[in-house]
């Protein structure tokens, strides 16, 4: 890939002789995974994807060539195809070398993965799952799943020479007990751009795996309809993704996909609700220094004190909408085109004290543990899946569980019900669509939250 | 140009320290095409190119135990490192030892369309212009956004016990984006299928079916509160059955796991079986299936399997790795459902009041008990020939409690995934609304 970058610069010079926009992005995603179980142990690659893509702009459309690879000989490729299909004749003055603004960026942490052995990795999350599997006699099986994702790209436009390395670290760690022919589980997962201090388990949190399994075995369906809930942060985040999340993706805006395109300086909730969407979050899961369309990394208040302020943009939408740009222009892999995509998005903080929170609780539902998703932009409905729920009784948690709870509810109503909102923001990891495809690293949370809800 | 698959399995075979190995290589070509209602915005070529390869190896602490390693390598990579990594890494892990496949009859199953193989940009650009001259029809309904990729790939695997097989895939992939209504009432639908040949797309019929839809979905009132029959059909059939449970309780892999609790001979269901008997079969040979094809990515041959008979459960689908951890035939990991036409006419199972649910949010029922509560985001009420359409109630209830009690219709259909009824008629489901008018 850094063979190839010297070239660029002529590539977009010769495409924007006929073009009013041109660019090339060099992107390549691997990484390794590791799982470790009671009877199996596995280490892999993750799926390859390293290619070259060339873009440019005729007659209103967007073109572009993707190749695998970093040969010279394929880029030549892609960009003289590209010329031949272009309209003669733009004569723009490619620029001078002093307007380029050349900059490299690299995430880091206490312990990069890079400095650790691929054994001392696996011994690592042999360790977890050993410390995990004595708790209970009942464990059957448990699991630990590390996943290190290596990200490089150099984006090279008119004006732009841009390099970055970005390695993202996750360990999801399960427990799976059995009793009396009845299987239950339930899991924790932990990870960061930054080193492997991301990814320490405590025996305290191990335990709480095992009971949070353990109690499945006696969950009871919940009797439908509206319910105090609290919900823990990775919850929280989900509520903001599906909601002032993908609803704000301004590629939606133009084709009337989202309702919140009608509510731009708008009430769209409490005042106490604050979302942001941020891929400079220091650490962040799905953080990034710049996108895949080349714009640098800075966070987006999404709703401010109850008001909807800004949507997340990428290159083209912004240019339609003449919205402003912000850098959420992002891309499966080399082969996908880019969209309106999020990074780290979250609720921001309160000023109630979690204890406080659950102090105003005479009868309600704790949700902790979410299981996916689902955004409806245009009508503004929400599905949030949970693996179970804890009851709150007079304030504190009790034994009894439900499961599963579905969360569902319409958007402003739900965001207008919070009456709390916690002190300490905490993010998931994970991954995320656009619909059902399009995955990109990603992350969500917020802060503890009471509200009034649907469950079902 | 020398051959890389060729230098890497030379490579691989001439080494002493690997138990097994399995090389393939994919080369895709692909076309897309992205527009709004009026124009392509986006139009993109694709290629990839690339190598997997798996090693198994004694394991350097215990020579009785294995361990397995995949690395990937693209196009013009050097193989030799990427090698001795895999090597490395699986040497560090501890498994029961098991045997890669070896050669076998392979199954002759269509699965490449030549129209998409001649001209795959053409393809795109084809289905795309059906697609707006159906649009530019009077409809309550308009189209906003429409996706197409259009897929043509070659893989061929070779293995250390002698496999060396090639097969190829045809993919068409779209999503379309509807609206109706307009201001504060209006709605969408998102629609999007994939399948392995242009012929198995209806484009103009899907387009009435989503539009008409989505116009319901405009004058859709709330959910009601309800139990009763519940009717499913098409696409919510295949939706329901590859959901994730029956898959995961079927998986050798989940078997091993310790995750899945089902053993051969035991019944699917925890009570009284009322509806029709539950029969399915986990299968790569149906033509054009998703999953269809001669050899999956372990070199095993397609195969259509008997999951369960008349409620009785009989095999896992496993690998080669957890067929033999489990003492169970060597299946396949993944496949295509298919259910034998029931006994009742679709047109009986549709009579008498009921509800046909037609999507959800997302359906996703929890993968061992099969518990769900999942948002409708279109339901019809349906009494003789009054359909009203409602959205935003929970469909509640067990995925497999549901099959204990279900009846199919004689009419069969094929929706990529799912071959088998049309219609599937739930006794009693519940429905709970969720959602403020």
């Amino acid at each position: 890939m850094i063979d190839l970058r010297p070239e660029l610069g002529a590539a977009v010079a010769k495409l924007e002789q006929r073009s009013p926009y041109a660019a090339v992005l060099l992107s390549s995603r691997e990484g390794i995974s590791i799982e470790v179980e009671q009877q199996e142990e596995k280490i892999s690659q993750l799926p390859l994807s390293a290619g070259i893509v060339v873009t440019c702009q005729a007659n209103g459309i967007l073109m572009e060539r993707s190749l695998p690879g970093f040969e010279a000989g394929r880029l030549e490729q892609a960009v003289r195809a590209l010329h031949q299909e272009l309209p003669a004749a733009q004569n723009r003055t490619p620029a001078a070398d002093g307007d380029v603004a050349v900059r490299d960026f690299a995430t880091s942490g206490k312990l990069p993965a890079g400095d650790l052995r691929l054994e001392d990795k696996l011994e690592r999350c042999r360790d977890i799952q050993r410390r995990l599997a004595k708790i209970d006699p009942r464990v059957v099986n448990a699991r630990v799943g590390y996943v290190e994702q290596s990200e490089a790209s150099v984006f090279r436009s008119r004006s732009q020479d841009l390099a970055q390395e970005v390695v993202r670290l996750r360990l999801f760690v399960m427990a799976i007990l059995s009793q009396d022919g009845q299987v239950r589980y339930d899991w924790l997962g932990k990870g960061g751009t930054g080193g492997w201090e991301l990814l320490d388990y405590t025996d305290e949190e191990l335990q709480t795996i095992v009971e949070g399994a353990a109690r499945m075995f006696s969950a009871e369906r919940i009797e439908p309809g509206e319910h105090t809930v609290v919900t823990g942060p990775g919850v929280s985040g989900v509520l903001a993704h599906e909601s002032f999340g993908h609803g704000v993706e301004t590629d939606l805006f133009p084709k009337e996909r989202a309702r919140a395109f009608d509510y731009l300086g708008r009430k769209v909730g409490s005042p106490l609700v604050d979302i942001v969407d941020d891929p400079s979050l220091d650490g962040g899961y799905a953080s990034y220094f710049f996108d895949d369309e080349g714009m640098l990394s800075e966070p987006t208040t999404i709703v401010d004190k109850g008001i909807f302020r800004s949507g997340i943009s990428d290159w083209l939408s912004a240019r339609t909408l003449k919205l402003k740009r912000t850098a959420n222009g992002r891309r499966q892999d080399y082969t996908r085109k880019p969209y309106a995509r999020m990074s780290n998005t979250y609720f921001g903080p309160g000023a109630t004290s979690v204890e406080d929170l659950f102090a105003q609780v005479e009868r309600g539902v704790y949700l902790n543990r979410w299981v996916n998703g689902m955004e409806d932009p245009q009508g503004w409905g929400i599905q949030v899946t949970c693996h179970y729920g804890r009851e709150i009784l007079r304030g504190k948690l009790t034994d009894r569980v439900f499961s599963p709870v579905s969360l569902s509810g319409y958007v402003p109503q739900v965001l207008d019900t919070i009456r709390a909102v916690g002190p300490l923001v905490l993010m998931d990891q994970g991954t995320c669509g656009k619909g059902h495809k399009e995955y990109v690293p990603n992350s969500a949370g917020g802060p503890h939250l009471l509200l009034q809800v649907k469950l079902g | 140009m020398a051959d890389p698959l060729k230098a890497i399995t030379d490579s691989l075979g001439g080494r002493r320290d690997l138990l097994g190995w399995t090389a393939v290589q994919r080369q895709l070509h692909g076309e897309q095409l992205f527009a709004d209602r009026n124009h392509v915005e986006v139009r993109r070529s694709v290629e990839t190119d690339n190598i997997a390869i798996d090693v198994l190896c004694a394991s350097d602490t215990d020579p009785s135990m294995c361990g397995a390693a995949r690395v990937m390598l693209n196009v013009g990579q050097e193989a030799a490192p990427a090698i001795e990594f895999a090597v490395r890494a699986a040497q560090r892990t501890r498994n029961p030892i098991y045997q890669l496949p070896g050669p076998a009859v392979l199954p002759d199953v269509p699965t490449v369309d030549p129209q998409i193989v001649a001209d795959p940009a053409a393809a795109v650009t084809g289905l795309h212009e059906r697609l707006m001259r159906s649009t530019a029809s009077p409809a309550d309904a308009r189209l906003t956004l429409a996706e197409w990729f259009v897929e043509h790939e070659q893989s061929h695997l070779v293995n250390s016990r002698g496999v060396d097989a090639r097969q190829a895939h045809t993919r068409l992939s779209l999503e379309w984006i509807v609206l109706a209504g307009q201001g504060e009432g209006r709605v969408d639908t998102t629609f999007d299928l994939d399948r392995r040949r242009l012929a198995d797309l209806d484009v103009e019929g899907e387009w009435d079916r989503v539009a008409r839809q989505t116009a319901d979905r405009e004058r859709a009132g709330p959910a009601p509160s309800y139990v009763g029959p519940v009717v499913l059909r098409g696409s919510a059939v295949e939706t329901f059955l590859n959901s994730g449970t029956i898959g995961t309780l079927t998986s050798g892999k989940s078997r091993f796991a310790r995750i899945s609790p089902w053993e051969p001979g035991m019944s699917v269901f925890r009570g009284e079986v009322l509806g029709d008997p539950l029969t399915m079969w986990a299968t790569r040979l149906i033509p054009y299936g998703d999953h269809a094809g001669a050899f999956d990515e372990e070199g095993l041959p397609g195969q259509r399997t008997l999951l369960i008979d008349k409620n009785i459960f009989q095999t896992y689908c496993a690998s080669a790795r957890y067929a033999t951890y489990l003492s169970v035939p060597a299946t396949g990991a993944s496949a295509d459902l298919e259910v034998p036409p029931g006994a009742t006419p679709q047109a009986e199972l549709l009579t008498g009041p009921h509800v046909e649910v037609v999507a959800w949010s997302w359906f996703s029922p929890q993968p061992t008990t099969g518990d769900f509560a999942s948002e409708i985001r279109l339901g019809y009420v349906v009494d003789g020939a009054d359909r009203r359409p409602f959205n935003g109630g929970l469909l509640v209830g067990n995925v497999l409690d549901a099959l204990a009690n279900v009846r199919w219709s004689s009419e069969t259909g094929f929706y990529g995934s799912y071959l088998g009824p049309t219609t599937a008629r739930f006794a009693s489901l519940k429905i709970t609304p969720s959602r403020d008018a």
